[in-house]
């Protein structure tokens, strides 16, 4: 697929300037915060002589100006080095990449569940705008959209974890149990099924309204109702034609959920205790680590370009007036 | 142990695990001796405890390294030293080191251990040691069982009992030493249980040291500590049978009354009474208001300190009535003067001060800077703050996270009032007196920052630092509290330990006083 | 068009809803005077079990039906001030990118994009940490991640209008450009951006909440999310400190749902 991968190359580095002001205004915020990494470090090991304050400072590198820092940082930058995290004393791009698979599975697995069943709950609510299946199915979604993540999370998780115990309090796999193969993934999933509920259950309401407000609109255009008059059968008309056209605002509003997506996901893996990417960057932000919090970010950044990206190729496969 | 009950006990928990994987498939025991699985709420950023002597280190790491002694409720137990004794001068302290330990590597434990770990890491790189051991001059090994340690000043040997089990983390010469100590990142001790496994984010796992000194221990095989950071995720877990044990009040206090009933799980309130936290009331005494004692003894006068222990502590935390914790029987002493709860002294004695209501009722406005550390002192914040309304100070909260309290607090003096939670760990000299001794500098964590100078109370202070004599020191530290006290340099609110929740099926638990930070050689999991 | 929105069931529910939750935000502090954060009675009273405390207290003894009232006032508050926020200064941006066009659009629309791609909640999550958790801090930083929005929208209508007769009618007549593009073309490309309104306020009200849950909301203050958050530890033995308000909260975001959604509609309908 190589005009993929020339969109590609095209879209990031177009999008580098973009970058580069994300990692500025990271690096800026942290730097006006109150208290650096070592005071952090040393509030959570309960206190330290001056000396041991100042040694550590040099030992980290952070008693230089911020510029000097910043420039330090940019340079590596340029070569794919993210740095070395202060909090977790490892690099940068080690940490990431132990948490972003567990985010990206999370996000991954809840993106399918709510653009799916949304859209397809969408293709039935939208068939009779107004009638009981709409009201009914629109109530439920509003509901739905109306509940914080969190709330929602904590419900869930007292409810199949603690009382039914169903599924797992928290984590993404037994820990230390020695599975593997199929036997591992299906714990995962077992693990996983409850935070993917309560982080998907919301993007399902928004898919399953954007869907069905396409749908009605749709409904209303002439070559659709042409179809209806040449009594083509009902479904088929739903499905070939109306759907199809209704999809194109699911899309492009899947495209526009992922960074929020992974902000919600902040909340969920708070709740279920995952050790994702918002966790990663609470952890980052308390620790005043600044290498970490702006890998963090510009990573999430990436995240949401290279979906972005997916979604506009998407539009085109399903939409053949548009080039991609 | 005698033989006897080891063997019955294993076939009894052996029995035990059976049954239990019977009732619950899908959960089953390693082996015998048992797989123990713990909460644990923070991820240290580095492990060693010989560098890092806090809690959240020694929760994991005392496990693996080992300290020279630890404390009992009886005093002190040997573990790497079978005894010591002090010179007649205080100059020099001998310890005698037990026979036949090696290290995880197989490398026996010798005399020059101690010497490197006691120079070049507890007196060079501690947060603890390079305080109490700033004297320490040399350590010499006349053979390969003895170290003697040299100070350049008199050592209250007192001090240094209280002191061991905290700062004197035995760590293998020949495997830290290297011109970046604090970049080793492998663990290497003497402990039960040997460093397995670190997935960041989801566990650390210890495994059972099969040639373990003490022989016949550990009775555990494995223990892991899942990192739940999440206080609630802590209570759930245990419910549903995912954790067996959490520590450091885990478990929210108003939970507490709720889980005890839970069937297979026990509220434990002992095994913290050396690791005492202090609810304080800091006070910066640059602010002019504050400088003046009447202010101080009205803010005094205006805490219910049986509210404070009674609701936000759940009834588990005792009120202070000074500097030194009730639980640190050596030193502590009723005789102090004591601030009853009384709203009307207090506003007596801020009319008296010349502080007259304003039309809103506010006499004066103050910033509350309550540390973030504990949801207690959080919530005590917002008590204070109420408190204080009620006798017309404004107090406005300011909330921080740690990094920025640490800096507003200890470095910028940027506060007027402030709470606090030091630690009480064993001796006044460790991390208390800091507390309230002029000249610190700026930038020192839980030290006097409010800028309170009082020569009587630093000349007590000094003197007991040198005084060998056991019972003259304690005099001192008696002064010492009835002093603080009076002159309220802070605000001596409550003192609280810890409580855990475990199974009941963990047995040998919560014996000793420091026992979440003890190496749990003995304790048991009945399946 | 009022009429268009009045025939539709939902929309008068949620205005009627909204409409009683601004009362009783109005009405806090004269039915509950004082610091709602007093301590005023034993501590965790359950509900409808004493007639002085309605809905029960917390579990320091503060009046949850009082908390409840102030929360109303704040939550709605810092939805609306943020909204504002969002709204006036992304407005601002994209109309001067639109209207100056080459490079400072250039620049400008770069910064959005920043904004754009960078997850908000992680965004206002750092900005909160940093600055401290006071109300206008958390005001700034729900704006910080909706003011983008607002921004585009803007400059695209500019981009349409400009090209509109009445602007190059008052170009020739030789008034300043900058003069032009906030009293003439900034008014009429309102009224699509204000109907992004009501999504940015109650996103405004669920990002408080989230923000408080983590820990970051004003102390000083009471919120909705607050409660949640401090009657979470007790979720399982006094579910009630944190169900009342997130009953609330669900309620406002639902009635400020609806009634976006009938304006939505009644205003597809008039444009017909």
């Amino acid at each position: 697929m190589p005009r993929v991968l020339r969109l590609l190359r095209r879209r990031l580095l177009a999008s580098i300037p973009v970058l580069l002001i994300v990692v500025l205004g990271t690096f800026l915020l942290l730097n006006a915060a109150g208290g650096d990494a070592v005071d952090a470090y040393l509030s959570s090991i309960g206190g330290g002589s001056a000396e041991l304050a100042q040694e550590l400072r040099q030992r980290y590198g952070i008693e230089g100006g911020a510029v000097a820092r910043f420039l330090i940082y940019a340079s590596g930058l340029l070569q794919a080095d993210l740095g070395w995290s202060v909090a977790l004393n490892r690099p940068v791009l080690t940490a990431i990449a132990e948490r972003l698979p567990n985010t990206l599975w999370l996000m991954g697995a809840a993106t399918a569940l709510s653009f799916t069943l949304g859209s397809a709950l969408g293709v039935i609510a939208g068939r009779r705008p107004g009638g009981l299946c709409d009201r009914l199915l629109s109530g439920v979604s509003l509901a739905l959209y109306s509940v914080p993540g969190f709330w929602l999370g904590l419900v869930l998780s007292i409810l199949f974890a603690v009382r039914l115990r169903w599924f797992p309090v928290s984590g993404v796999e037994t820990i230390a149990s020695g599975k593997e193969g199929l036997a591992r993934a299906l714990d995962i999933a077992w693990h996983l099924t409850l935070p993917v509920t309560a982080l998907g259950v919301i993007y399902l309401a928004l898919f399953l309204r954007v869907m069905r407000a396409g749908m009605a609109e749709a409904w209303r255009q002439d070559w659709a109702l042409g179809a209806r008059a040449r009594g083509l059968s009902e479904w088929r008309i739903t499905l070939n034609h109306v759907a199809r056209n209704a999809l194109l605002p699911v899309v492009t509003m899947l495209g526009y959920q992922i960074a929020g997506m992974v902000g919600g996901s902040v909340v969920i893996e708070s709740v279920f205790g995952i050790p994702g990417f918002g966790r990663l960057a609470q952890e980052a932000v308390s620790a005043r680590d600044a290498p970490l919090l702006m890998g963090v970010i510009l990573v999430s950044a990436l995240v949401v370009i290279v979906t972005n990206l997916a979604v506009d190729l998407l539009y085109g496969v399903l939409d053949p007036r548009v080039e991609a | 142990m005698s033989q006897f009950t080891f063997g019955r006990r294993q076939v009894l928990g052996l029995w035990a695990a059976l049954m239990a994987s019977a009732a619950m498939p899908g959960i089953a025991w390693a082996a015998q001796g048992g797989r123990l699985l713990v909460a644990s709420d923070s991820e240290p950023r580095s492990l060693n405890p010989a560098i890092v002597a806090s809690n959240g280190v020694f929760f994991i790491a005392s496990k693996v390294i080992e300290p020279l002694a630890e404390a009992a409720y009886d005093g002190l137990r040997p573990l790497l030293a079978t005894g010591w004794e002090g010179s007649e001068d205080g100059l020099s302290v001998t310890f005698h080191l037990r026979e036949g330990v090696s290290f995880h590597d197989g490398k026996p434990l010798t005399s020059a251990d101690v010497a490197f770990s006691a120079m070049k890491v507890w007196r060079a790189l501690q947060n603890i040691g390079r305080e109490v051991l700033a004297n320490l001059q040399d350590v010499e090994t006349p053979d390969p069982l003895t170290a003697v340690f040299r100070f350049s000043k008199p050592m209250p040997l007192q001090l240094i009992e209280n002191a061991l089990p905290v700062i004197s983390a035995v760590l293998p010469r020949h495997v830290y030493e290297v011109e970046d100590i604090a970049g080793v990142t492998a663990l290497v001790g003497t402990g039960p249980f040997t460093f397995a496994e670190h997935r960041p984010g989801e566990y650390y796992l210890l495994k059972r040291n099969p040639s373990y000194w003490d022989a016949g221990k550990p009775l555990l095989d494995e223990i892991i500590y899942r990192v739940l950071p999440d206080r609630a995720a802590a209570a759930s877990s245990l419910e549903a049978g995912e954790v067996q044990l959490a520590c450091f009040s885990a478990v929210p206090l108003t939970d507490l009354a709720r889980i005890a009933k839970v069937p297979g799980l026990e509220v434990v309130t002992k095994g913290y009474e050396a690791l005492t936290y202090q609810l304080v009331v800091e006070i910066n005494h640059r602010n002019e208001h504050l400088a003046k004692l009447p202010v101080r003894q009205a803010i005094a006068h205006a805490i219910d300190k049986e509210f404070v222990t009674r609701t936000i502590f759940q009834g588990y935390a005792t009120a202070a009535t000074g500097p030194v914790p009730a639980t640190a029987t050596q030193f502590y002493s009723p005789d102090v003067e004591t601030y009853a709860f009384d709203p009307e002294a207090a506003n007596r004695l801020l009319d008296e001060a010349g502080y007259a209501r304003g039309a809103d009722g506010t006499r004066f406005t103050l910033r509350l800077l309550p540390a973030p550390y504990f949801t207690e002192t959080v919530q005590f914040g917002d008590y204070l703050r109420q408190a204080l309304a009620a006798v017309g100070i404004d107090a406005r909260i300011v909330a921080n996270d740690s990094a920025a309290h640490q800096k507003a607090v200890y470095t910028d003096h940027d506060f007027d009032l402030a709470v606090a939670p030091p630690v009480f760990r064993g001796d006044p000299a460790i991390s208390t007196t800091i507390l309230v001794r002029s000249g610190i500098s700026a930038g020192v964590g839980f030290s006097n920052q409010g800028g309170f100078v009082d020569e009587g109370l630093d000349q007590i202070i000094d003197e007991a630092l040198v005084t060998l004599d056991p019972a003259a020191r304690v005099a001192l530290y008696n002064q010492f509290q009835r002093r603080v006290t009076e002159e309220l340099p802070l605000i001596n609110v409550a003192d609280w330990t810890f409580t855990s929740v475990a199974a009941t099926s963990l047995t040998n638990i919560a014996n000793n006083p420091r026992w979440a930070v003890s190496g749990w050689a003995d304790t048991e999991l009945d399946g | 068009m009022l009429r268009r929105f009045l025939q539709r069931p939902e929309g008068v529910a949620g205005l009627v809803l909204l409409a009683a939750l601004v009362l009783a935000a109005l009405a806090a502090p004269l039915l509950f005077p004082g610091d709602p954060k007093a301590i005023t009675g034993a501590p965790m009273i359950p509900p409808f079990s004493d007639a002085a405390f309605p809905l029960g207290t917390d579990r320091l003894g503060r009046d949850l039906l009082a908390g409840l009232f102030h929360g109303a006032r704040t939550s709605l508050l810092v939805g609306g001030a943020a909204a504002l926020v969002a709204i006036t200064g992304g407005m601002l941006v994209g109309t001067a990118a639109g209207f100056a066009g080459g490079l400072i659009d250039e620049a400008l629309m770069r910064v959005v994009d920043a904004f754009q791609i960078v997850p908000g909640f992680l965004l206002a999550l750092a900005f909160v940490s940093v600055t401290g958790p006071t109300l206008t801090a958390v005001v700034i930083a729900i704006a910080l991640a909706a003011w983008t929005a607002p921004a585009r929208l803007a400059r695209a209508e500019v981009l349409r209008l400009r090209r509109a007769e009445f602007v190059a009618a008052a170009r020739t007549m030789g008034e300043h450009p900058w003069r032009i593009a906030f009293r003439d073309i900034l008014p009429l490309a309102l009224p699509p951006v204000l109907a992004l309104a009501a999504v940015i306020v109650a996103n405004a009200v669920l990002t408080e909440s989230a923000l408080s849950f983590l820990g970051l909301g004003d102390p000083n203050a009471v919120t909705w999310g607050g409660m949640i958050a401090e009657g979470r530890n007790q979720i399982r033995s006094a579910a009630y400190l944190s169900v009342i308000p997130g009953l609330a909260l669900v309620t406002t975001v639902i009635s400020i749902y609806l009634c976006a959604d009938a304006l939505a509609e009644a205003m597809s309908g008039s444009r017909r």
